[in-house]
């Protein structure tokens, strides 16, 4: 359709929708960063101003120290659970794949089946923590890494399944010529060879996990094992009267998923729209 | 480079996919040393077979020998084979280096072991400079050149080949024919070669083994099968262009069911001959002409004269079969 | 003979299995079984359909469970039209389309929580921007998320706001897969832009509508965070949802009745769902 267009007509259309953008898209996360660098006085007001003192290193500083840095445990905690969560749904996902597009079988109705339920059903969340009470795994943080697993593994087994399709079975062969177990056929021959959907799924998921606040709420609760987003959310309580720190909070927030944004926007664009034009 | 040439016996080999029976009892000896082909019509089942041998696919039933062993149920890794795949199938991950080592890596065999294994074939197969590349960055050719080299590297007792020159233009494809038979005189190694193209299987065979509807037709030297083809299928399949068959009333006059004829022992006269006919097209190729001659007695007869000169199109035309050279089926 | 291992053993299948059936199937199982009774962690009582019973009696309850049905729609249709029509005309050439692309599609990556807390002060009903904006113009802005007949609709604005960019990507993709041929050959025929986009763009976009429309109803009736963020559900429970009144449930310790929420959700999906996904197929079928 882009032909049609004349190219003034274009640009004055490409203006326009930018100013409606800037007030709708962009305007709020200027003010989210004008709040984050004022005075707790003149952020109390909420008005969208500029600041008439920058405290910028001042919030940054504070919002860190509270509550005996719960910040950073909570930054770590978070780290942890996304890194091994997503290295899980890596390597499972990409194995469950590989099986599901090379091996069909009966099997692969009860896969789908478990993939479906997977990206439809809403996790059953009391007798989720009563099973992971009665493995022990309840308020831990390798609990949380194994509920990421087992929620995100349908997406990733979709998302691994259509690329594998597209890697020759005869490579497969050829490795199995060349003395090739299945171990060192999957290790060494395919998983090298998805390095490109692996990007895109360790992008977006990270992404999901790190952003993720119901699960937490849920099955992490306590002061042990904070992640990023639950602090966040208890800091709206604790900081009633403090928004210029509860607004640089939501600023450190925001920046990790902006800087994987920045670098990594074609893996993003091609993970979320997987599946969008084959139905 | 020595590959030990050895023998491969098939025995009453079948496979079938559900139903449907792919390969239907075959029994065949190849030599050692032999460069062998199958050659057959897509869905013949040629390729089949050549799985079957490697085992990548399992035989419904029968035995494969290798070198005087039964391998049937042996794994791939085992039966002492290698497999050029019509794709190549490099590992687009790898270096030529390591696509070539790759098998030998995995066997854990010592560094020093392998890159002398990786430097001989690369010096037989020209590889030298491109050691360090990805297959991504090779042509055609040299892509081909690496898949044969990881098959040497494993000093295979048989070298399986699968449609290997399928995917080169026809100029490389030429080349590739006199390598290729270089290449099994150097090494002296058993070869088996998959192919739909007759061409390539007069070429460059010992042994050409002729497969139709999972079934082999005849097993011959090149020479044997366009000489004396035991079947219509045959004498159609070998040879270019192909052999006139006629069937029905004109056949059953002389005394057949199918009366066979090739292109190049058919006589041509604008004077005198057994059959009559109009000539309705001719294409002409500078070193010979081949001739669509619609006959009376034979339908459309197809000619093929040495040279340039030959009647025009439309014009009137005698042919006679060149005494001795005809096939009664 | 002997069958030989096939190079792609069941076994690898094992690891993603096992937890994925003990963390997500186990639970979901049991939780058939839990909405019958009255549960404490440690003993259950079963008390036959009695939790369900509730459920649908409680004024509360059920307004939670009218809220979900009318945000999941709401939310869907508005994101799949405004999807859309986004997707046109950032496909359409326009100047500065590639950071405008961005600009819309970056609400999605940012932390609900994040966005809650900042519109919830946005939409401050006296020192709010929005409010305080509206006031110049002589408006008298409403208290967009404590008016209890206002609130579930701002909090699904919301929810629109972050989530529209990701329907405007799906769009995009779909609408790049469509051959420029079919628009040269409408234009040839004398369609009008409008004609191209009712004639051409929406049929062959099918697809992507397919997508987004499913996925932003399973999003849509899942929701919490950003409801928990904003309003808790409230005031009162003027925008509790069935995922927020299962979380207060728990919270309070009623377990049992919870787990039916849960039940009764996952029912909810299953009967929009499925029936919506045999109907696409058979569309699909048709063309």
């Amino acid at each position: 359709m882009s032909t049609s267009f004349s190219r003034a007509r274009r640009r004055n259309m490409g203006i326009a929708a930018t100013a409606v953008a800037f007030v709708v898209f962009i305007l709020p996360f200027l003010f989210t960063f004008l709040m984050a660098v004022k005075t707790k006085k003149e952020a109390a007001l909420f008005l969208f101003s500029w600041p008439s003192e920058w405290h910028f290193w001042a919030n940054l500083t504070e919002v860190i120290k509270a509550r005996n840095y719960m910040l950073l445990l909570a930054y770590f905690n978070s780290t942890v659970i996304t890194v091994a969560a997503v290295a899980g749904l890596v390597v499972f996902g990409a194995m469950v794949g590989y099986v599901l597009q090379r091996r069909p079988s009966g099997w692969n109705r009860v896969i789908y089946a478990g993939v479906l339920m997977g990206l439809m059903v809403p996790p059953a969340v009391v007798p989720t923590i009563w099973v992971l009470q009665g493995l022990g795994l309840f308020k831990t943080i390798h609990g949380m890494v194994l509920i990421q697993v087992a929620y995100g593994l349908a997406f990733s087994v979709l998302l691994y399944r259509s690329f594998i399709g597209t890697i020759p079975r005869d490579l497969d062969e050829a490795a199995i010529i060349d003395g090739a177990k299945p171990l060192a056929i999957f290790f060494k021959v395919i998983l090298p060879l998805l390095k490109p959907v692996t990007v895109t799924l360790i992008v977006v998921q990270s992404i999901a996990i790190f952003n993720d606040f119901t699960n937490p709420l849920y099955y992490l609760p306590g002061k042990d094992n904070v992640t990023v987003q639950l602090t966040l959310f208890n800091f709206q309580s604790q900081f009633q009267s403090q928004f210029n720190l509860l607004f640089m909070n939501i600023l450190l927030v925001t920046i990790p998923p902006l800087l994987v944004f920045i670098f990594f926007n074609r893996q993003i664009v091609a993970g979320m729209t997987a599946g969008a034009v084959k139905g | 480079m020595t590959a030990s040439s050895s023998s491969v016996v098939l025995k009453n080999l079948a496979k079938s996919f559900g139903a449907v029976d792919i390969i239907k009892g075959i029994d065949l000896v190849i030599e050692p040393g032999e460069f062998c082909v199958f050659v057959g019509p897509s869905g013949c089942g040629k390729s089949t077979l050549l799985r079957l041998i490697s085992g990548l696919e399992e035989a419904t039933s029968g035995t494969i020998e290798i070198a005087g062993r039964v391998v049937t149920d042996a794994e791939p890794s085992e039966r002492g084979i290698a497999m050029v795949f019509q794709s190549y199938a490099l590992y687009p991950h790898l270096t030529v280096r390591q696509n070539i080592g790759f098998g030998l890596s995995l066997a854990k065999r010592p560094k020093a072991e392998i890159e002398a294994k990786v430097q001989a074939a690369a010096s037989v197969l020209q590889l030298g400079p491109l050691l360090d590349r990805k297959p991504k960055a090779l042509s055609g050719g040299q892509r081909q050149r690496v898949a044969i080299g990881r098959a040497m590297v494993r000093d295979p007792a048989v070298f399986l080949l699968d449609e290997p020159l399928s995917n080169l233009d026809a100029a490389l494809r030429a080349q590739m024919r006199i390598e290729l038979t270089d290449l099994h005189k150097k090494l002296g190694a058993t070869m088996i070669y998959v192919t739909h193209d007759q061409v390539e299987a007069m070429t460059m065979a010992d042994k050409i083994v002729v497969l139709n509807a999972g079934r082999i037709e005849q097993v011959g030297s090149p020479m044997e099968l366009y000489n004396h083809p035991v079947s219509p299928f045959v004498a159609g399949f070998i040879g270019s262009p192909k052999m006139n068959l006629i069937t029905g009333p004109a056949a059953a006059a002389l005394g057949c069911t199918t009366y066979g004829i090739r292109p190049e022992h058919l006589d041509l006269s604008t004077t005198e001959g057994q059959w009559q006919g109009r000539i309705r097209h001719v294409e002409r190729l500078g070193a010979e002409s081949v001739l669509y001659l619609q006959t009376e007695a034979m339908g459309e007869l197809v000619i093929r004269l040495p040279g340039q000169d030959c009647p025009a199109p439309g014009s009137i035309a005698f042919v006679t079969p060149r005494a001795g050279r005809s096939f009664r089926f | 003979m002997t069958r030989r291992r096939s190079p792609y053993p069941y076994w690898f299948v094992l690891p993603a299995a096992v937890v994925f059936v003990t963390l997500f199937l186990v639970p979901t199982v049991a939780s058939l079984w839990f909405s019958l009774t009255r549960w404490d962690l440690f003993e259950a009582h079963f008390i036959g359909l009695d939790n369900y019973r509730q459920f649908f009696k409680e004024p509360f309850l059920v307004q939670g469970l009218v809220n979900t049905l009318i945000y999941a729609v709401l939310t869907s249709g508005t994101k799949s039209v405004l999807g859309l029509l986004l997707a046109v005309l950032l496909t359409s050439g326009i100047l500065w389309q590639g950071f405008l692309r961005s600009v819309v599609f970056f609400p999605v990556l940012v932390s609900t929580i994040g966005v809650g807390i900042t519109f919830a002060a946005l939409m401050h009903p006296t020192k709010g921007a929005i409010n305080v904006a509206l006031a110049y113009v002589g408006i008298d802005g409403p208290a967009w998320l404590s008016d209890p007949g206002l609130a579930l609709y701002s909090v699904a604005f919301i929810d629109l706001w972050k989530g529209v960019g990701l329907a405007t990507l799906i769009y995009i993709a779909g609408l790049a897969a469509i051959s420029p041929d079919y628009y040269e050959a409408a234009r040839i025929d004398g369609a009008t832009r409008v004609q191209q986009f009712w004639r051409v763009t929406v049929p062959l976009v099918r697809p992507a509508t397919v997508t987004v429309v499913t996925l932003s109803l399973i999003g849509g009736l899942r929701s919490f965070d950003i409801i928990w963020a904003t309003t808790k559900g409230g005031p009162g429970f003027a925008s509790d949802v069935l995922a927020s009144v299962i979380y207060k449930q728990y919270q309070a310790g009623f377990y049992g009745l919870a787990t039916a929420g849960n039940v009764i959700l996952f029912a909810l999906i299953a009967i929009i769902i499925l029936p919506l996904t045999w109907w696409f197929n058979k569309r699909e079928v048709d063309l």
